[in-house]
């Protein structure tokens, strides 16, 4: 990045000479320096699932969740600044509540990434803001069946099978290319998930983590929940013995 | 009456500015609140009774499936029994429109207070009565009341929770209650075969309680019908029934004289 | 109704603040002082670190918030606050500084509702403003549901206040720091709110100047707290605020307040049956310091420095 200093990056209502928005830029770079977030959109529903790093010991196990719930059939989680991702969070909710006021029936994921991504690009234009430093995974199963989003500090967004964001987003992309993901039932993408985690979580740079991991599917009734303990300790046993064989 | 022909048929010049004189002195108004703004005289819709009481396990609750137009007999397979979160089952008499608001409201309220959060800290029988109780009591404090009267069943914590809140925001708790008519028909005969009671009813013998209340409310009650539901609330959790069909008899009706056209 | 989102013009404060003409000049005198034709003052911005760090709508090239790590800065400035909790207590200990020997000492901790109580760490009033706020959700919450606050989401509402502060221009990232406890249905718990808009749950921690003396010794304890009783709770608490003191200070009657949640231990003499929040300061402290043990060995662990020497960045 050349043009750093050079005044034409201390606002988001600033275009560089070449046409570049720097902050937007920079708010990406918040987005890149936080534990990896993934989703994966599968045959009968999505899984989430995130490396929560964990910056002390003396925090509650469980406690300080990353995962959140929008409506009763979406979920979401960020990576980035943590204050932002609770900002989108709630922003989420009001848009799925006022769709729900307008048409009295529950909102698509598109329609929730749309209205996300809106709401997020108009923090661009304005010096008197800055972006959000978040991106954003939403997923969830509609009248439409599954869908699975992105919305990035622009605004941008899109849909995806399988996502990740965060520090090992490129590593777990490859991971989730290896993936037969349309035909997956969500029970076996909370394995793929899990293990996924695992790979990406670089234990010699990085503090300690926690997997946090949701679910949406035919086993949920179509609602957005936490993966049960059990199935959640199964998937954390199987991906640490693959790390093991792996390495 | 306007008197010029000329204009029959036509926009009044007070909502619509036909020579587009705007922004001159005279402009249309938009009716606004200094001529005075009129809210609900009356509910519309109409359900009739919701009945109540407290026995052994839990907490029941009944009422039929009409919602009637006047006297009409409008729409016959009304719900008008509706679950809230894990813990409260609630009942509407009156205004049906604004029952149907009333559940709109409070499954948001699900959605922000539990859906939402997920973290334990669900709302009982007594928050949402609280909650209904304060949006009623605004509505009407507001000169805008949601026409209704509620009956809040719950049960939590080995607790049972009873209670009653209505239009005006008047609330109160009882081990019987009933809504509408049916606090005039149907309360005497729930106290008498209730009270003193709660701790042994079983449900069975409550729910023969209550098909008597709702049959004598039907052969009394000329807005209600034969067709209900009864809902339970207890450990178990929340249940309620399909529509159910109360078994009557007529035959007495050939005895009766003095009444309509028999002529003896 | 909470949300009503779309009938309101939700970014009218984006729109009028983007008026304002003054950041206009500012960026202008940042990338070019020598197109004014005025005489420039001193730029203002010399004396920080760079050019990112003068305004909280500003990212840095790394992607961080420097008006919001000041604030975190300003936390430290505070004098420090342990809190800590077991199965059925949770306790704030605090240090009150005094600015002299005919002054009174410093308040510390604050009542929010009969289930929650705060210690702060850093601009006082702006705690005063948090702290109301919170009473006013606490009190609402009994209005609306007859129900105490839950308190993981009382600590959420000023996370979230606090967030706005640090995205918005012409504000400024509160300066202060909170260490919340509180009881409900799902017993005791303790969290920490910080200026960027986080809330964590911990078993123990602390804040304010040289808290991480006292959070090392919290980290080394801390596996036993679960199932201590009061008087224990207390003691460890008091041997981590001990840590945050200068040498040759100790901790007295007068400097010292204790904020507790749970069942009356037994040098309590009135407390609520439910356990209500209180704050023990002056003669009634004197049974817990009496408890406390003497330092170890006071030369081997040497003091850390007094600053810059903790983790400053927001969290990720």
């Amino acid at each position: 990045m050349t043009s750093i200093g050079t005044g034409y990056d201390l606002s988001a209502s600033t275009y560089s000479p070449d046409g570049r928005i720097f902050q937007v830029e920079y708010a990406n770079k918040a987005v890149e320096n936080s534990g990896t977030a993934i989703g994966l959109r599968v045959k009968d529903g999505i899984v989430l699932a995130v490396e929560k790093l964990v910056h002390s010991k003396l925090l509650v196990p469980g406690a300080n969740r990353r995962i959140s719930t929008v409506d009763r059939h979406v979920g979401l989680t960020t990576a980035g600044l943590l204050a932002d991702g609770r900002h989108i969070t709630g922003q989420a909710r009001k848009e799925a509540q006022v769709f729900r006021q307008w048409h009295r029936t529950p909102a698509t994921l598109k329609i929730i990434a749309d209205r996300l991504g809106a709401y997020i690009q108009m923090y661009t234009l304005y010096s008197s803001v800055r972006p959000f430093g978040v991106s954003t995974i939403v997923g969830g199963v509609d009248k439409t069946g599954p869908g699975l989003y992105v919305v990035e500090p622009s605004g941008v967004y899109y849909g995806y099978h399988g996502a990740a964001i965060g520090k090992g987003r490129q590593l777990a992309k490859n991971e989730l290319e290896k993936l037969n993901l349309t035909e997956l039932s969500t029970r076996e993408a909370v394995f793929e998930a899990a293990r996924i985690i695992y790979l990406v979580h670089d234990d010699a740079k990085e503090k300690e983590f926690e997997l946090e991991m949701s679910w949406i599917g035919d086993e949920t009734n179509g609602l957005h929940v936490p993966v049960p303990k059990d199935l959640h300790d199964e998937a954390e046993q199987r991906a640490k013995d693959a790390l093991e064989n792996f390495e | 009456m306007d008197h010029f022909p000329t204009n029959w048929g036509r926009p009044n010049y007070n909502t619509f500015d036909a020579h587009a004189t705007y922004p001159l002195h005279v402009h249309p108004q938009p009716s606004s609140s200094a001529d005075g703004v009129q809210h609900t005289q009356q509910p519309i819709v109409t359900g009739t009774s919701v009945l109540a009481l407290k026995y052994k396990d839990g907490i029941m609750l009944a009422a039929d499936n009409l919602a009637s137009y006047g006297s009409l007999a409008r729409f016959k397979g009304v719900q008008r029994l509706q679950a809230v979160g894990d813990y409260t089952i609630i009942g509407a008499s009156g205004d049906m429109a604004d029952f149907q608001y009333l559940q709109y409201i409070l499954d948001n309220l699900i959605i922000s207070e539990e859906i939402n959060p997920q973290d334990g800290h669900k709302l009982g029988p007594s928050e949402v009565h609280e909650y209904l109780s304060q949006l009623l009591y605004a509505r009407r404090s507001r000169m805008n009341p949601l026409w209704n009267s509620v009956l809040v069943g719950g049960f939590r914590d080995g607790q049972r929770f009873l209670a009653y809140v209505d239009l005006l925001g008047t609330t109160y708790k009882a081990s019987t209650l009933a809504t509408g008519y049916g606090a005039y028909i149907a309360q005497p005969l729930l106290r008498k075969a209730v009270e003193g009671k709660e701790d042994t009813l079983t449900e069975d013998e409550a729910r023969k309680i209550m098909e008597d209340c709702l049959r004598v409310l039907f052969y009394r009650d000329a807005r209600s019908i034969n067709q209900y539901q009864i809902a339970t609330i207890s450990a178990a959790g929340a249940s309620i029934s399909g529509s159910l069909k109360l078994e009557t008899s007529w035959g007495f009706a050939e005895g009766i004289r003095g009444y309509g056209g028999q002529t003896q | 109704m909470r949300y009503q989102s779309h009938d309101v013009d939700e970014f009218a404060h984006v729109r009028i603040a983007s008026y304002w003409p003054r950041r206009v000049s500012a960026v202008g005198t940042r990338v070019q002082p020598s197109v004014l034709s005025t005489p420039s003052p001193p730029p203002l911005f010399s004396m920080f670190r760079n050019t990112y760090d003068s305004d909280n709508t500003v990212f840095s090239p790394q992607g961080r918030l420097h008006q919001v790590e000041y604030a975190l800065e300003a936390v430290k400035q505070g004098s420090a606050a342990v809190g800590l909790r077991s199965k059925t207590h949770a306790v704030l200990l605090a240090l009150k500084r005094s600015t002299g020997e005919l002054a009174s000492y410093q308040q510390k901790m604050i009542r929010i509702d009969d289930h929650v109580g705060i210690a702060i760490a850093g601009l006082t009033s702006d705690a005063r403003v948090l702290s109301n706020f919170m009473r006013q959700q606490a009190m609402s919450s009994r209005m609306t549901f007859n129900r105490p606050v839950p308190v993981n989401r009382l600590v959420s509402t000023i996370a979230d206040k606090a967030q706005v502060n640090t995205q918005e221009y012409g504000r400024r990232p509160y300066g202060v720091g909170f260490l919340v406890i509180g009881q409900d249905h799902t017993g005791p718990h303790l969290y920490e709110f910080s200026p960027s808009g986080t809330s964590f749950e911990y078993y123990a921690i602390s804040i304010g100047a040289r808290s991480q003396s006292a959070k090392t010794y919290l980290e080394k304890h801390y596996e036993s707290f679960a199932d201590s009783n009061l008087e224990d709770l207390i003691r460890h608490g008091l041997h981590a605020l001990r840590e945050t003191l200068q040498q040759d200070k100790e901790l007295t009657i007068n400097n010292t307040s204790i904020g507790i949640i749970g069942p009356k231990g037994p040098h309590e003499k009135v407390v609520s049956e439910e356990g209500s929040f209180r704050i023990l300061e002056g003669e009634p402290i004197d049974v817990y310091l009496k408890t406390m043990e003497a330092k170890a060995a006071p030369e081997a662990a040497a003091p850390p420095p007094a600053v810059g020497d903790e983790d400053v960045q927001m969290a990720e």
